[in-house]
């Protein structure tokens, strides 16, 4: 019963919270002040009441006693209806008088003496009066006895009746009264508390309305909000209420606006950016955006972007660090993702691209903000670069590699001119003879297609790709070419290769390259510390490779002149050489850092000048 | 929002309404008592001796006269009426004790012939709580008349319109401005004095001097020596014959003789045999024409009330007071009359009411309504003429 009821009540609007609660609250007090009043009226009026009772038997005693002893009856009788007179009666139902032997001398009764009530109400001997509520016709009424005594002994008795209902008629019209005037209070209050009810939500209701019209994005609501409250004043509460209300649009107006001008900036900059930007779900990778840019390096019209797998277009593997930062933090900083890594446009071209990635919050989803920007230009001047320089390597060794094709050359050469001399001297030449010789020219061109055929493959132009190579492949490559020519030059070359090397992700050419140039530092570092002690210095490399935990190393060792410590930290820059001027260009080890770097490679240099220098390069090794 | 409102002042109107629930009367069931299949009885508390005996006795006579001939002829709608009478000596406690009797032990259905105000005057507040009709005071009272009271029914003018009548008479035509008054002490006394205050005023007049005396006795002597003593034109006089007479003889005595003019209740009958032969000037307001005025100028209600008199009572002489009481029999019967055979209190005073102009033979009409419950408005001078009260129409 009374749980839905609150429960209604809790549905009300504030409005009629407000008219209930207050009419509930009046209707309570004016019950409990109704109840209180009946209390207190209905206590006072009967003391009153038997107060009033007492008075008049009390006189009436008191003038009775002579009529009483001669028995004066028409007198006693007169005497009591006397007391009955006017207002009184409605107030005293009856008056008798009863002589010590209980006798009824006079009674006021238009109709036969009630006998029941004549010994009803007896007083006790020491006391002069008494009081008893009895029954008389189904009206409630007090019976007042006052004895009458004559010197210490009693005569008599009158007995006054005094209506209870006298009193209940008195309490009812107490109580129209009250209760009208409390219909008119609660009336009133109801009014009062309808018309405060409207007043307090009558602007609520407003501003409820009008946050509804922000929230739908309308936000001229100033004079609106104004209209009507001009009325209250500064103190008012809701006045004030809707005054920072007003403050707080303003704010969110402004804060919208400045909203607005950096997405503004920041959808130009990512329309308009040169790189290509992706948003992704960060989930599934699914791409949710992309910019112009984007479809233009990859050839995707965006239609086709959008949905399509990032890792479609190319690899996008994260490490654990990024993986876990990306997967707690809902935004967080840029970091690079991986670098010249290749990717394919839509016609199947790859491209190289910088990956770098940033975790943000995109239309209510974890996304991520991906930039590929597009090396693949660099790339090219690198592989071009490189190039260049395997060419100028080329060109250093051209003397070396002129005079190793020269031994076979020669050796065919010695067999021609042995037949030739053999026919001209008409001796006979032996088949065995024969044989021999065929089977050694054979061999010197073999020999010299091997040597043309390094060189060609050490020249090609490649691509930068990954594949496993093992180690000790280029090494040997690079020997074949150039081993020669070292121990021409007096340069005692060691490997201590290590068999069964884990393979590595590079490139054999590239590779080749860095171990020739590092040779040829090498050689040039030995000869360089001839020239400048001129002194018969012990002249060898020393060529290593082994693992070192998860790495791939090859160490290149020289007993060369060694690295200045001054400019150790300059040896890796473009154009830094310390050779004479027209002899190198200082580009060989900027090459080679960078391809060691290409591959996830470390280079790392121990020299100790005048005595030698090693350089450390250590690969991730594949599994 | 609306509903609430409605419950809320529904729930307060029910609130009011339980409040004003009065209770019932548990006497309005009590109509009819004193009423068999052949008798009506009514009861009656009267002076049958003593100084105003002559008053009650005569009041009685005339009015039985005409209750027995009316039994005689059959009663009324079968029912012979009886009347059951107490002495009261003029004693107002003793009327008071009769009159409980009357109700609670005689079970009268109505009070009939009272005589005297004081008497009539106490048995009020029972006659008001028994509901019990009471005809035919023989009082002018205005305690009997305002405030207004269902139960009670005037048959005779007041004495407000005596004495207003008689000052009218004295200061208009007699051109007496020095007027006393002279009366009894208690309610009677009071309610003339207060007729003749009331009257002298818009002449902007008021009593010279008023003289009293107590009731039952004849200590008028020094009443008159007062009213002598502010040298009074006229005195009016509300007593019983017999202080009255004294007062006169008295007066005539020590050779003050103004105007003396007495109200009805005087008993002039009675007076003028108390006086006898006087030359005083002497006026007494009637409210019943004489019996006997002249052989030529004869009414004949009085025709018809002296000759049952001298059928029922051969011993009385036809009197004012007699006649009075006679006539309030005739207004008793008539209302009886006209109740019909399903008789009580209320349809009979609702039958009392319904009178309008009755011709009772005595040159004035009856007349009632539920707001005025006296019968007759007249007032007749008359003067005391050769020992006996006659009939001056100026």
């Amino acid at each position: 019963m009374a749980q839905p009821l609150i429960d209604s009540i809790k549905n009300r609007s504030l409005k009629n919270k407000i008219f209930f609660s207050v009419t509930v609250v009046i209707l309570l007090i004016s019950v409990l002040i109704a109840l209180f009043t009946r209390w207190i009226l209905i206590s006072t009026l009967t003391s009153e009441l038997k107060l009033r009772g007492l008075g008049i038997g009390y006189s009436i005693a008191e003038s009775c006693r002579s009529y009483l002893l001669t028995e004066d009856i028409p007198q006693l009788t007169s005497l009591i209806f006397d007391a009955r007179l006017g207002a009184r009666r409605e107030l005293v139902g009856y008056v008798f008088i009863i002589d010590k032997q209980d006798r009824i001398l006079a009674h006021t009764f238009i109709r036969d003496f009630p006998a029941q009530i004549a010994t009803a109400n007896r007083i006790d001997p020491e006391k002069d009066h008494r009081i008893q509520l009895m029954t008389m016709d189904n009206d409630k009424v007090y019976d007042v006895a006052v004895a009458v005594n004559e010197g210490i002994y009693r005569i008599g008795a009158v007995h006054v009746g005094l209506y209870k209902k006298h009193i209940d008629v008195l309490i009812n019209k107490l109580r129209t009264t009250f209760l009208g005037f409390v219909s008119v209070v609660i009336l009133f209050f109801f009014i009062i508390s309808h018309h405060l009810a409207k007043t307090i939500t009558r602007p609520i209701a407003k501003l409820t309305r009008v946050s509804d019209e922000i929230s739908r994005g309308i936000f001229d609501i100033e004079l609106k909000m104004e209209n009507g409250l001009e009325r209250s004043g500064d103190k008012d509460e809701v006045r004030q209420l809707s005054r920072s209300f007003i403050n707080m649009t303003n704010r969110i107006k402004e804060s919208q606006a400045k909203l607005k001008e950096s997405d503004n900036k920041y959808r130009s900059l990512f329309a308009s950016g040169p790189n290509p930007i992706f948003v992704l779900d960060r989930q599934s990778l699914n791409i949710l955006s992309a910019n112009p840019s984007a479809e233009e390096t990859f050839g995707y019209t965006r239609e086709e972007l959008v949905g399509r797998l990032f890792t479609d277009l190319g690899p996008f593997e994260l490490s654990a660090d990024q993986l876990l930062t990306f997967s707690t933090q809902p935004t967080g900083r840029v970091t690079s993702v991986s670098s010249k890594v290749q990717y394919l446009k839509k016609n199947g071209e790859a491209i190289y691209v910088n990956v770098h990635a940033c975790p943000v919050h995109f239309e209510n989803k974890q996304a991520l903000i991906v930039a590929t920007t597009d090396i693949s230009e660099m790339v090219e001047k690198d592989s071009q670069l490189i190039q260049a320089s395997k060419m100028t390597t080329l060109g250093e060794m051209s003397a070396g590699i002129a005079h190793e094709l020269n031994q076979p050359l020669n050796a065919i050469k010695m067999g021609s001119d042995f037949l030739e001399m053999m026919i001209e001297k008409e001796m006979p030449v032996t088949e065995q003879q024969l044989f021999q010789i065929v089977r050694e020219v054979s061999s010197q061109v073999d020999r010299a297609e091997g040597i043309i055929r390094r060189l060609r493959d050490f020249g090609r132009k490649t691509d930068f790709t990954k594949e496993k190579i093992f180690i000790n492949d280029p090494i040997i490559s690079v020997l074949d070419i150039i081993g020669r020519q070292l121990r021409l030059q007096n340069i005692d070359v060691q490997l201590q290769l290590t068999e069964n090397l884990p393979a590595i992700l590079a490139h054999h050419n590239r590779m080749e390259q860095v171990i020739f140039n590092l040779l040829t530092n090498a050689r040039d570092a030995i000869n360089l510390k001839e020239e400048s002690t001129l002194r018969n210095n012990q002249r060898t490399i020393v060529i290593r490779s082994y693992t070192d935990n998860d790495r791939v190393v090859v160490c290149v060792s020289d007993t060369g002149i060694g690295i200045d410590p001054t400019v150790k930290d300059q040896i890796f820059e473009a154009f830094f050489t310390t050779k004479k001027m027209g002899e190198g260009m200082g580009l060989g080890l900027s090459i080679t850092n960078g391809i060691v770097e290409d591959y996830g490679g470390k280079i790392q240099i121990d020299s100790i000048e005048g005595r030698g220098t090693t350089f450390h390069l250590s690969f991730p090794m594949v599994p | 929002m609306k509903r609430s409102i409605i419950i809320i002042l529904g729930v307060l109107t029910s609130m009011m309404m339980a409040c004003t629930n009065t209770p019932e009367d548990p006497l309005s069931t009590i109509l009819s008592p004193g009423i068999t299949d052949d008798q009506v009885r009514v009861g009656s508390s009267l002076a049958l001796g003593g100084h105003a005996g002559y008053l009650g006795t005569q009041t009685l006579h005339g009015a039985l006269a005409y209750i027995q001939h009316v039994n005689d002829l059959g009663g009324i709608h079968g029912r012979r009426i009886h009347v059951k009478v107490y002495d009261d000596g003029y004693d107002p406690p003793r009327c008071v004790t009769n009159t409980q009797k009357l109700i609670i032990e005689d079970k009268v259905f109505a009070l009939f012939c009272y005589v005297g105000t004081p008497t009539t005057v106490k048995i009020l507040p029972l006659v008001d709580e028994a509901r019990i009709p009471v005809v035919g005071m023989f009082t002018g009272a205005n305690a009997l008349r305002e405030p207004h009271n269902r139960y009670v029914i005037n048959v005779r003018a007041s004495y407000y319109q005596e004495t207003g009548a008689a000052v009218k008479h004295l200061v208009e035509e007699l051109k007496l401005e020095r007027i006393a008054v002279f009366y009894q002490y208690d309610a009677y006394g009071f309610d003339g004095l207060k007729g003749t205050e009331i009257a002298l005023r818009p002449y902007g007049l008021v009593p010279v001097a008023t003289g009293t005396y107590i009731r039952g006795t004849l200590d008028v002597a020094e009443g008159l020596r007062k009213i002598m003593a502010a040298g009074a034109e006229a005195v009016v006089m509300i007593g019983t014959y017999e202080p009255c007479a004294k007062f006169i003889r008295l007066a005539s005595q020590k050779g003050f003789s103004p105007v003396f003019y007495n109200v009805s209740f005087v008993g002039a009958d009675e007076l003028a045999r108390l006086l006898g032969d006087v030359d005083e000037k002497i006026i007494v307001t009637q409210v019943v024409p004489p019996p006997e005025v002249s052989e030529t100028q004869q009414l004949w209600g009085a025709q018809e009330y002296i000759e049952l008199l001298r059928r029922y009572y051969p011993a009385d002489r036809p009197n004012f007071v007699s006649l009075e009481g006679y006539i309030n029999a005739k207004v008793l019967v008539e209302g009886l009359k006209r109740a019909g055979r399903d008789l009580n209190r209320e349809t009979f005073i609702n039958s009392i009411e319904s009178i309008h102009n009755l011709d009772l033979g005595i040159d004035n009409l009856l007349s009632f309504s539920a707001s005025d419950h006296q019968g007759l408005e007249r007032v007749y001078f008359t003067y005391l003429q050769d020992g006996k009260f006659v009939w001056r129409n100026h």
